[in-house]
């Protein structure tokens, strides 16, 4: 069956749209995490500036009538807005964080392969799980010294997004994930590892396939590690493989050659 | 007992900034006495030793939820008014909330200061009858059973 190419990434077209929609389904599925990420920041500064325009009030009274009585509750008044201020200052810093962490989703401007800090772009999916895992899920990173490396960062997000939202599935109640990365010679490793249940024997031939999902209905599409898959070793001609303990948990790691080569093999196939 | 005693606000939320909003808004507003904790075993260590007329809690914490810490609160202090305050959009929660532990009232963050404000205001005033109540009961059954006594005495002495 011959089947048209993107030039770019070298991917059928039919999986090109698979993994767009596939990524707005897992961030879809984040949603409620980002929603309760927010949530507390922005409840924050909308009290804290109806109390600073309140005492903001008082504080112009107080001046327009001076007595010594006033302007002492007045200067107390006024402390209370300092510290609003910088409390409203974190919380925007919090907002921030998580925005910039989906903007590296959004990106369209991406058709081309950049030179990217990956340890940056897993900081910014980190920011992205942070609310559906704070209390429940430990997050460790291990980023060494990494050479920029050549790739599509938006589809690399969405592999990460994916061991990522896998590992943090994996564990029940409580749990440990450590990201690791490192320069391996001409390549870059990063690790993921999680303290969940494991990938069951009779499962670990089956995970890469399309359509194959153990988790229930309506929380897994089955997609995410075939896509992941694709995005790795055809597009990044860099490979992906996991070990995994039932019981004790599973590592993913994906390898990616610090720079493509100049033809492409995809298209060298054509 | 305790009703001359200015009003007592409990908030617990692992999120300081919260604390300090609300606190700042309520300082603003009114005389209540608040407190505030970040660690839920603490705020459970101030409600069994201090009278407590509400409490306010986030749902998400470490260590003890929302729902936990209000159902440890209730059989410390059945009298004091238990509010969840939450950024969890799910209603499930609550439902569980109400059901377990009792709910006076369930808040979703982001959350309107005024609307936060009525519901601790009343949900003071209802401690506070509660207790009322609780203490005229009290001096009823005191007054009933003296009552008993001095009937018994009465029945002895004449029959």
């Amino acid at each position: 069956m011959s089947q048209q190419r993107d030039p770019q990434t070298g991917m059928d077209t039919l999986s090109v749209q698979v993994t767009e929609e596939h990524k707005m389904a897992s961030i879809g599925r984040l949603l409620a995490g980002i929603v309760h990420e927010i949530n507390t920041p922005i409840g924050s500064i909308v009290s804290n500036n109806q109390v600073i325009m309140r005492a903001l009030e008082m504080v112009k009274q107080a001046l327009a009538e001076p007595q010594p009585a006033s302007l002492d509750k007045a200067k107390g008044v006024l402390d209370t807005c300092i510290s609003l201020a910088s409390v409203d200052k974190i919380a925007c810093e919090r907002i921030l964080e998580v925005i910039r962490g989906l903007k590296t989703f959004a990106r369209v401007d991406s058709s081309e392969l950049r030179k990217t800090d990956l340890n940056e772009q897993i900081l910014n999916t980190l920011k992205l799980t942070h609310g559906e895992f704070r209390r429940r899920v430990h997050v460790e990173t291990d980023l060494g010294d990494m050479p920029p490396v050549e790739c599509y960062p938006h589809m690399l997000n969405q592999v990460f997004l994916n061991i990522l939202v896998n590992a943090g599935q994996a564990i029940e109640g409580e749990g440990k994930i450590v990201v690791r990365t490192r320069r391996a010679g001409d390549f870059v490793e990063v690790s993921i590892s999680d303290t969940g249940h494991g990938i069951r024997p009779e499962d670990r031939n089956r995970i890469f396939a399309g359509g194959f999902t153990t988790k229930a209905v309506g929380v897994g599409t089955g997609l995410g590690l075939s896509i992941s898959k694709k995005i790795v070793e055809e597009t990044h001609n860099g490979s992906i493989d996991f070990e995994s303990e039932v019981g004790r948990g599973t590592t993913f790691h994906v390898r990616l050659p610090i720079e493509q080569a100049k033809s492409r093999p995809t298209s060298s196939l054509k | 007992m305790g009703t001359n005693q200015k009003p007592s606000v409990l908030i617990v939320d692992d999120e300081e900034m919260v604390i300090t909003s609300v606190r700042a808004y309520l300082q603003l507003e009114t005389e209540f006495e608040i407190h505030g904790f970040t660690d839920p075993e603490q705020a459970l260590k101030h409600i069994a030793s201090n009278l407590i007329d509400i409490v306010v809690s986030d749902y998400l914490m470490p260590k003890i939820s929302g729902i936990q810490l209000l159902g440890k609160a209730r059989a410390i202090q059945p009298e004091a008014s238990r509010v969840l305050l939450t950024g969890h959009a799910d209603k499930q929660s609550a439902i569980q909330a109400i059901n377990d532990v009792g709910l006076y009232q369930y808040i979703e963050k982001p959350w309107e200061n005024a609307q936060l404000l009525l519901i601790i205001q009343n949900g003071i005033e209802r401690a506070r009858l509660l207790r009322t109540l609780h203490d005229k009961v009290s001096e009823l059954d005191t007054a009933h059973s003296s009552l008993k006594d001095v009937q018994r005495r009465l029945l002895q002495a004449f029959l």
